[in-house]
This record gives structure tokens, sequence and C-alpha cells, in this order.
């Protein structure tokens, strides 16, 4: 796979525009077809009996950022589960380059693929090293006791500093704002070295320049070959930041996948909302205009 | 890591806030050195109350004698001058068997309620509340009731059987809640495990209702003690409470993991049922042999955990291991309470354990402010 940079990327777009890339899905779209990094096929899950999401379908190639976007409910959150293999599917298969997930073992599925979550509180006192030290659990190279490596510190001091955490090392974490604690998350999710980030809403419960920052955090991750996040993110701005690739969802199912401006066409995702999302986001920028 | 090494000026760096940068060392170092001494002082602390209650009694004996009859015993060094043989018959075969069942007993217990408490991840979940205690009285009851031995044990007989029925009665508890709830949720454990733990107290008491001559026996059983404890008992519980004690540490990292949250300690790789089972059974073990030879002594489970992370962090590197030394020195203080206060009566050393325990708990949980104790 090619090894440019994501081109385009909205980083800069604050002040410059819309934030939205079509540059790099249309030049997915004459990419070559082997080597998917994830195959997600006819997947059917749910809970208790009840499938939640039905039937879905989608590659993912090793170089792209895809966002789920739906209403509540709509099983964004399911489909990330079954994902990563943490629910069980009642239907068809989740491939990762080429292995069936249902196959491989937890530690192995974690090798690759790594999940962050939305934001909870923590009233137990580890300290942010110690907290970032937990994602290198699948790297750590076995023995009795597991003793985390010279190379294993290391590494968690860069993810640290990459999300500029590095000088509050030693902190406990339930002394740490919202914002530090999610970065903080973020670097353990980062020391897992996954090639691919399942984003379960990350944002929630940050303030605006916290949801920016982490996102960017994020795309810069992804920058680099062969990897890629798939997030659920309620946000549509920050899914366009985020993303190449958007997903629509509605009871369960794909309606739409593709670029940012098929997706987000008018119609289309006022329908799965049952609301003018256009005229909302218009009412929202006249407040400057 | 390339994708640091890009210098385009990112947004990122647009919202760096400059106060990020003020009062960031302040913290640095000061957790790591806080901890050594901690640990340094808590092993001294141990130490000293291990020598404090192997020589006070009905006969003192000074801390000199005590490490001279221990160095003799145990590293075969020459007995030192001036120690007579009855002392050394007191310490060696009454005292120290005694005050280290006591540790061992206490170190189990602190160390099994930890790690229920993180597994479950409840603070108020223990052994206790899975039915090993339940599980084991019954099956010491029905011994004493029956009198009956197992070949060859004999005396080891009771302890054995209280073991393994404390242990059934927990695993016929998690079984079950398996059975009711495939991703086994803790709520579900903990409700299975109070029903089998009620249901097995009422057979229990209908069971020594009916055996009036036993009954007494039984109480006092459950009351808990340390008399009368011989070598043999503290080496063969000691070997399975150090073996415990190593593999609950050996899952240090997963015990991190899981009080983050179940589902993100699995999508970190780790293999929840799996370690949840191995946790919870080894939990239980060292609950019940602790049960088996010294009755059922509540309430160290319960503290040593919280007070452990009050001062040493969440950690399970160090809490395990300081829950252990925690427990034990506590126990041995308990202990030496209960024979000392209202000598020559002893007290049940269950009671006395939460006699002091409930006050201590409640002055190092709620009388000192938070942050210093975090």
């Amino acid at each position: 796979m090619e090894t440019e940079a994501k081109p385009g990327l909205p980083i800069d777009t604050a002040k410059s525009g819309l934030p939205v890339n079509e540059t790099k899905h249309s030049r997915l779209a004459d990419a070559a077809k082997p080597g998917h990094l994830l195959e997600v096929e006819a997947v059917s899950c749910g809970y208790g009996g009840e499938d939640i999401v039905r039937q879905v379908s989608f590659f993912v190639q090793g170089h792209e950022n895809l966002c789920l976007l739906g209403p509540n409910g709509c099983g964004k959150t399911t489909l990330l589960r079954a994902i990563c293999g943490l629910l069980p599917l009642t239907g068809g298969r989740v491939r990762l380059e080429g292995t069936d997930i249902t196959r491989m073992k937890r530690r192995d599925i974690a090798r690759s693929i790594a999940m962050m979550s939305q934001l909870t509180t923590v009233q137990f006192s580890y300290t942010v090293r110690e907290t970032v030290m937990l994602g290198r659990y699948v790297r750590l190279k076995g023995g009795m006791f597991d003793a985390p490596a010279r190379e294993d510190h290391r590494k968690v001091m860069e993810c640290l500093d990459a999300v500029e955490m590095a000088d509050l090392s030693e902190r406990p974490i339930d002394s740490l704002s919202g914002g530090q604690l999610q970065r903080v998350f973020l670097a353990r999710t980062l020391a897992q070295e996954p090639r691919i980030i399942l984003l379960d809403e990350p944002t929630n419960h940050l303030d605006l320049r916290h949801q920016i920052e982490l996102v960017d955090h994020l795309v810069k991750w992804s920058e680099a070959d062969g990897r890629c996040i798939i997030g659920v993110l309620h946000d549509i701005g920050l899914a366009a930041r985020l993303a190449d690739r958007l997903l629509l969802m509605r009871n369960g199912e794909i309606v739409a996948d593709g670029g940012m401006r098929d997706v987000l066409d008018g119609g289309l995702l006022n329908q799965v909302y049952g609301l003018d999302v256009k005229a909302y986001m218009r009412q929202m920028l006249q407040i400057w205009e | 890591m390339k994708w640091r090494k890009q210098s385009t000026r990112t947004s990122t760096d647009l919202l760096k806030n400059p106060a990020n940068g003020g009062n960031k060392r302040v913290m640095d170092g000061v957790a790591g050195s806080g901890k050594g001494a901690a640990i340094l002082f808590t092993l001294f602390c141990a130490a000293g109350i291990l020598i404090l209650g192997i020589g006070i009694g009905s006969v003192y004996v000074t801390p000199g004698t005590i490490l001279g009859i221990a160095g003799n015993r145990f590293l075969g060094f020459g007995l030192p001058a001036g120690i007579d043989d009855i002392t050394v018959s007191l310490v060696w075969k009454l005292r120290f068997p005694r005050v280290l069942m006591a540790f061992i007993v206490g170190a189990g217990l602190g160390a099994s309620g930890t790690v229920m408490q993180s597994v479950l991840r409840n603070p108020l979940a223990s052994s206790y509340t899975l039915g090993v205690s339940a599980g084991a009285a019954l099956g010491a009851g029905v011994m004493m009731i029956t009198g009956f031995t197992i070949p060859f044990l004999g005396r080891l007989s009771l302890p054995l059987v209280g073991l393994l029925s404390g242990l059934l009665t927990v695993f016929l508890a998690v079984s079950f809640a398996a059975r009711m709830d495939r991703s086994m949720s803790n709520n579900t454990i903990i409700l299975a495990g109070m029903v089998f733990s009620l249901f097995i107290n009422a057979i229990l008491t209908l069971v020594s209702a009916m055996s009036r001559d036993q009954m007494q026996q039984l109480i006092f059983w459950q009351m808990g003690s340390f008399s009368l404890k011989d070598w043999t008992q503290v080496s063969m519980l000691a070997t399975i409470t150090v073996a415990g004690l190593l593999v609950l540490f050996r899952f240090n990292r997963e015990l991190d993991m899981i009080v983050f949250g179940e589902e993100q300690a699995r999508a970190m790789g780790v293999d929840l049922k799996r370690v949840k089972w191995i946790l919870l059974g080894v939990s239980a073990a060292l609950t019940g042999s602790a049960v088996a030879f010294s009755g059922i002594i509540g309430f160290i489970d319960l503290i040593a955990p919280h007070v452990t992370r009050k001062v040493f962090g969440s950690s399970h590197r160090y809490v395990i291991p300081m829950s252990a030394l925690f427990g034990g020195a506590f126990m041995v203080l308990a202990d030496l309470a209960a024979r000392t206060i209202l000598s020559p009566i002893e007290l049940p050393v269950g009671a006395v354990t939460a006699f002091i325990g409930a006050p201590f708990f409640a002055w190092v949980y709620f009388g000192r402010n938070r942050k210093g104790g975090a």
C-alpha cells in the first residue's frame, strides 16, 4: 500500500471552509481490491435473541477512516462490539486480514484492534503511566509475571508524548480533568499498537475544544500506512473531521456508504434523523453572520 | 513514530493551552519514592507486630530471645546463652505457630478480599458473600455431628472437609450464575452467591438445632480461634496460601484492567471468563482454607483492600502483596488482643477483628482527608 499522507485532511480547515474531504474517497474507488484490512460480511448480531444489526456488509482498506452515523439505537455500537469480537454474531462473518475473528484468540484480536470508549469517571488511583502501561498487555513478552521490558516503558512514554501528556506521567488519574483523562485513555489505546482503532463516542462529555483535540490526535495517528479508524461519533462535524468515508445506519442496516458529500446529502440525512439537519446547521451558522 | 514527526501546524497546536505547561512536574517522583518508603514502613511494622505477638502473653518474652530462638530453629544458628528450655518450648511450640497461623490466615483473607472486590467490581464483595463460609461451616458441622474423620488425616480431616465444602459452594454458585447469565455478570454472581449462602445457612441452622450436643462446639468453631495450632497445620496452610498469593499476583495486570471495566479489559486482550474463573476459584480457596483452619473470621477481607488502596493506590502490583501484609499484621494484633485483654479468658478473634477494625476502618476511610490517602 502506498505511504502517502492522507491528502486534504481538514486539520486546518476550521477557518478555511468546509471540513469535507472527497479526494481520498475517489482515490479509494480505483484502489486495488485485494488485501482488505477488515471485511464485514452480512453481519447480524444483537442481544437476547433479537438482531440489532442486520446483514451489514462493508470492507475497509488499511488507509481510510470510517465513521458510522445514525440515530440512537440504530446499532452502531453493537456493530463495533461485533467487529472486535466482543459480541457473538448471529450471522455473517468478520475477517481481519483474511482471518475469521471467531477463530482468533482475544489476545490476537487485541493486537490488531483496539477500542476506545466514552469517558467514564474513575474513582481509583492509578498513575498516568500505570494506566497507559495496561495497554501494553498484549505486547508483553510473557514469562511468569509479565514484567514490562525497557521497550514497553519507552513505548508508553512515546504514546504519552504523542498526546502531550508525558509531563503528567506520574500524576494519579483521579486528579485529571476529563480532557486529560481521555487523552490518557487514547495513549493507552495507542500503546496497544493496533492497526484498527474503534471509537465508541470517545468525545462524549468533553468540551468542544477537547473534542477537536482528541479527534485531531486520532487523525494524526491514522496517517501512517496500514492504519484505520472506525468511529461512532454523534457530532457530524467531528465525523467529517475524522473520516474519509461515512456509513449511515438506520434500524440496524447501512443505508448509505460513501464520501462526505454523498452521505451528507441533505435528503437522506434528514430522512434518517427525522430532522432537517441542514437547516439546523444553517441556523447555527447564522449566529455568526 | 512517523505521525509524531510531521511538522505541519495542526489545529492541535493552535489549541494548545499555555496554561498546560505550568505546574507539571510537581507530582513527579513524589509518588514513586513515597510508595517505596511506605512499603518499607509497612514491612517494618509487620515484623514488629509479629515479634510483639510472639512476645506478649502470660509470660513476656523479649524480642532478642525470640530472634535468638527463630535463628536457631529456622537458620540453624546456635541458641544464644541464657535461654532456658521452657522458654524455647513456649515460644517454639505455642506462640510461634499461633502467631504465624494468625498472620497467614490474615494474609490470605486480605489478599482474597482484594481480588474479590476487584473481580466483582464491588467494594463489599468477598469470598463470604459467595458462600465460602456457609459451605465450610456446613461441611465442618456435619463432620462434628457425625464424628467422621478421613482415614490417615485425623485432625486434618476437619479443615480439609471445610475447605472442600466451601469451594464446592462457590463453584456451585458461580456455575449457577454462569448458567443463568451467559456473560457471567457480577451482579448475577453476587446474587447467586447470596442465594446459596442463605440456603446453606438455613440447612446449617436446621442441622445444628437437631443436634444440640455439638452445637456449642460448632458455634465456637465458627467464631474463630488460633489456639492449639501446631507446625503441621501452619506449614500446610502456609503452602496453600503462598501458592494462592502467587497465582493472584500473577494476574495483577488483568485485575488492573478489569477494574477499568470488563468490556475494556476484553478489548485489551483479557480472556475475561477464564481469568474470572481462576481468580474467583483461587480467592475462594484462600478464604476457604483460612476458614477451615481457624473458623469464620470476618472484616479483614473487607478492610485490608480499602486501607491498602488508600495508601498505595489501586495498582494490584502493590495492593495484592500489601493487603496480604496488612491483613496478616492486623490479624496478629487482633489475636493478641483476643487472648490478652481479659486473660485468661480468650475472646473470639472474629469479634475482636470487627471490634478494633470497625472504628479503625471508619477513621481511615472517612476520617482523613481523601487527598492525603490517595
